[in-house]
């Protein structure tokens, strides 16, 4: 029996679930998620669960803002935890502090409300911290955390309600297309059929796109995560220690999720490290000393999917007829899921997104070396 | 809450234990000063003096012991400032400071001191993670051979659970037939710590598996690092649960649990029991129960018939103690401990049958429905899982020298699958053995010792008695 839908989307994670709610949205729920494993289970339940619009390019700064907005709606609409938490990165040379200064006004400039704090600031922000090195930080107040795991299943109620067909344990092994044109996918468990089709598969992205050809510039580097013992709420906002490239937050249930930069390749397997949790407890007790006596609950791995500029790539494939893409997010795809998914209904939908800004994003702009680079990516 | 100051569950006089308890010591709960003995664990010190609630839950559900050997979360407490402490694998001390927690905790009020604090890579020629009976036995035989051994173990003292085994053991003198299972411990334990080949690691958590199986170990003195040649995973069991209401009110205890309390510290863990379960271990600690003093009130079996041997029911049955079977246990009430239960008859489809309800006046109900093989730290190698119902869930396939599908990894005692004392002894000699062979290459004295070990096991195995562990042995096995 061969299925036909309208459009296949290749990824049950949040950016495929997020184009999936809003195209349907638009009315368009002719609509077949097919995910390999189990929904979220690539890199949205191994995120970090920050959302901010504190980034260094108006593509970014300016979509982002929108996604906070959309987070926002969402969470209340479907019922799941969001919360405006704030980021706070932190400083400990005045190069940093300089560098973070210029940053602030490009997001002011952009209708971000971010702000160079002291160190005192910091400490009624997070009065348990230890302050030694530190020289001040970047407060951005509209930043937040969100549970991707209570948004992917939110998601997947509403998208069975508006008629979206998922399937999950189903691997799609090759795109097909016929004169320039798709035609559908193969996966293990046979041919479905479908006039359009939108790579939202993470990691998974670059092998889909080259069984037709299309050569997306991604490298999947692995980073890792751990999560302790869950708590009180201690402190509100996300943290970041820009020297060691690290972050902490407390998420939903009270627990302290955290990650940082260690030396990857890309395109390697993921492997827990034995070096990793002793690293990152370094940097956890050094803001943290208390932490010395909190146990570490969870560790794992999980791949940024990074584009050569570090930004996603969103939108049609112009050798293509009916291929749209919507990855390389390169760390930030659970924040911007919202508003990718937003942006790939409008292409898909008005043939053009409601946002001039997110027209740079599509694969073009790679082709022709137009890149624009981000340089605030860590973890 | 009655004062708890009057309060001694110690057992001072036992019919065939005595029991030998360290110096006194006087430590604080909540401000109140209270006092253990040295060797007893902070819970055990406040069981013992009538503290059933160890926290709130965060929808404010009291919880008190319910494992007693570092398996469940029931017994965190603050110690000292710092909070989630297992308890009942703290030793107690002079002058601690505890205090329970209701709902979550606030984050630690204390930091501690990075100085001294050791990181090292160490490497051995065979690493034992658990230091139970099969953990013991094997760390001696490899070092008998020459080979170099770490120990590793969680709780602060050798044994696992042979420690709380009161009863004789069957079999040869090499096999300590004759011998209660703690003198079994005591035995193997003086050895380990005497054997210069052998280090012990105590109070140190085997934490993870990482990249090409090097082990990371944490405790309170440091990290580590070990790369070792051969890896065994002795790391024994926990308990099952059973779901129904009140299920997590105080004195509803593992059966494990109880025994913990009981033959190790010396401590009765009720005074009136119902027991949930009428396999050996629900037979077994329902009689030393009897022993401790405790007025066993029933036995529930959901199966139509015993499932533990006629020589154990045989016991309880002398005393008049009656086993419901086709039972189960519908719900327990009372205000932060138990008061009684209800126990209600089943039909064929283990649904509960209206109308045949009994209540049962008790303080304590005793759950022994199974145990699991704890394999969790084992899968991280990698090594193959299989779900065998016979051996208590997922276990690794093995040969029958012990090694899983990982070269170099081993797996012995009730984490290969829920035997006994005695297999666990005897696995652990053969994993030992094979790592020895692995390590010196071909030694004629460990082949035909490891050859008449896995002789004895298949004989001892024939017993009409082990036939579903044999069942579930066979399963388990790959070719070598």
């Amino acid at each position: 029996m061969i299925m036909k839908s309208e459009l296949i989307i290749i990824g049950g994670g949040i950016v495929g679930l997020y184009s999936a709610y809003f195209l349907a949205e638009k009315g368009f729920n002719d609509i077949l998620i097919l995910e390999k494993s189990y929904l979220g289970s690539g890199s949205t339940f191994r995120c970090a669960t920050g959302i901010r619009a504190s980034f260094t390019t108006e593509e970014h700064i300016v979509l982002l803002k929108e996604s906070i907005n959309l987070w926002k709606k969402l969470s209340r609409e479907l019922g799941f935890y969001y919360e405006q938490g704030g980021y706070i990165w932190l400083f400990r040379n005045e190069e940093q502090l300089k560098a973070f200064t210029e940053f602030s006004k490009l997001h002011n400039k952009f209708g971000v409300p971010t702000r160079i704090i002291s160190v005192d600031e910091i400490v009624e922000k997070v009065p348990m911290i230890n302050t030694e090195g530190l020289v001040g930080g970047l407060f951005d107040p509209i930043a937040g955390k969100a549970s991707p795991f209570q948004a992917v299943f939110s998601l997947e109620n509403a998208l069975k309600d508006k008629g979206v067909k998922i399937r999950t344990l189903t691997r799609v092994k090759k795109i097909i297309a016929e004169n320039g044109r798709i035609k559908g996918v193969e996966t293990d468990s046979g041919t479905f059929e479908a006039d359009k089709v939108l790579i939202a598969a993470g990691y998974g992205s670059r092998e889909l796109a080259k069984t037709i050809n299309v050569d997306l510039p991604l490298n999947n580097v692995p980073h890792h995560a751990l999560v302790t013992e869950k708590f009180k709420e201690a402190f509100k906002p996300l943290l970041i220690d820009w020297t060691y490239s690290a972050y902490i937050v407390q998420v939903q249930h009270g627990n302290f999720l955290m990650g940082m930069d260690i030396e990857e390749k890309p395109q390697q397997p993921l492997y827990q490290r034995v070096d990793f949790i002793p690293k990152m407890a370094r940097v956890a007790t050094r803001l943290f000393p208390w932490m010395r006596n909190v146990n570490v609950l969870r560790y794992w791995t999980g791949y940024y999917v990074m584009s050569p500029d570090r930004h996603p790539i969103i939108g049609p494939v112009e050798e293509v007829d009916g291929l749209y893409i919507a990855t390389g997010f390169s760390g930030h795809g659970f924040m911007m899921a919202p508003i990718a998914g937003e942006v790939v209904s409008e292409w898909i939908v008005d043939g053009k997104p409601k946002y001039r800004v997110a027209e740079n994003l599509t694969l073009r702009r790679i082709k022709e070396g137009k890149f624009i680079h981000e340089k605030a990516v860590f973890g | 809450m009655p004062s708890s100051k009057k309060i001694d569950r110690r057992i001072w006089e036992h019919p065939i234990l005595e029991f030998k308890r360290g110096k006194e010591v006087r430590f604080y709960f909540e401000g109140e000063e209270m006092k253990g003995y040295e060797g007893e664990s902070i819970a055990v010190a406040l069981y013992a003096s009538g503290i059933d609630i160890f926290s709130w839950t965060e929808d404010n559900r009291p919880r008190g012991a319910f494992c007693m050997i570092g398996k469940c979360s029931s017994c965190f407490m603050v110690v000292n400032g710092i909070p989630n402490v297992r308890t009942c694998r703290e030793p107690v001390r002079d002058g601690l400071r505890i205090e329970r927690q209701r709902g979550l905790p606030d984050i630690p009020r204390v930091t501690r001191d990075e100085e001294g604090l050791e990181s090292k890579t160490l490497e051995t020629d065979f690493l034992v993670i658990g230091a139970g009976p099969a953990g013991l036995s094997a760390a001696l035989k490899a070092a008998e051979y020459g080979l170099d051994v770490i120990l590793v173990e969680d709780h602060f003292r050798l044994g696992g659970q042979l420690v709380k085994q009161t009863h004789k053991f069957f079999g040869s003198k090499d096999l300590f037939g004759g011998l209660r299972g703690f003198q079994i411990a005591e035995e193997l334990s003086k050895k380990v710590s005497s054997n210069p080949k052998i280090k012990v690691f105590l109070e140190t958590l085997a934490y993870g598996v990482f990249k090409d199986l090097t082990i990371g170990l944490a405790s309170k003195k440091g990290h580590y690092k070990v790369k070792a040649k051969n890896i065994l995973f002795s790391t024994g069991a926990y308990e099952n649960y059973l779901a129904f209401p009140g299920n997590d009110l105080p004195g509803v205890m593992g059966a494990g649990g109880a025994q913990t309390l009981m033959n190790e510290y010396g401590i009765r863990p009720g005074d009136k029991v119902l027991t949930i379960g009428a396999g050996n271990v629900g037979l077994i600690v329902s009689y030393q129960l009897l022993q401790a003093g405790a007025k066993v009130k029933a036995i529930v079996e959901a199966m139509p018939q015993i499932g533990g041997w006629v020589v154990h029911a045989a016991k309880v049955r002398r005393y008049g103690i009656p086993i419901y079977t086709r039972h189960t246990i519908k719900e327990v009430w009372g205000n932060n401990r138990v008061e009684g239960a209800t126990i209600v008859q089943v039909d064929e489809k283990w649904q509960p049958v209206p109308g045949t309800e009994k209540d049962i006046d008790c303080d304590l109900v005793i759950i022994s429905v199974g145990l699991t093989p704890d394999t969790k730290l084992l899968a991280q190698t990698g090594a193959k899982m299989k779900w065998i119902p016979e051996l208590g869930g997922l276990v690794a396939l093995r040969t029958k020298y012990m090694e899983t599908t990982v070269p170099g990894v081993f797996v012995a005692g009730d984490a290969k699958g829920i035997e006994e004392a005695t297999t666990a002894i005897v696995e652990g000699k053969i994993a030992a053995l094979t790592a020895v062979l692995r390590v010196l290459g071909h030694v004629d004295k460990a082949v035909e010792e490891r050859r008449q070990l896995v002789q004895y096991l298949e004989q001892y195995r024939q017993s009409p008695l082990l036939s579903r562990s044999r069942r579930g042995i066979e399963k388990a096995t790959i070719e070598s």
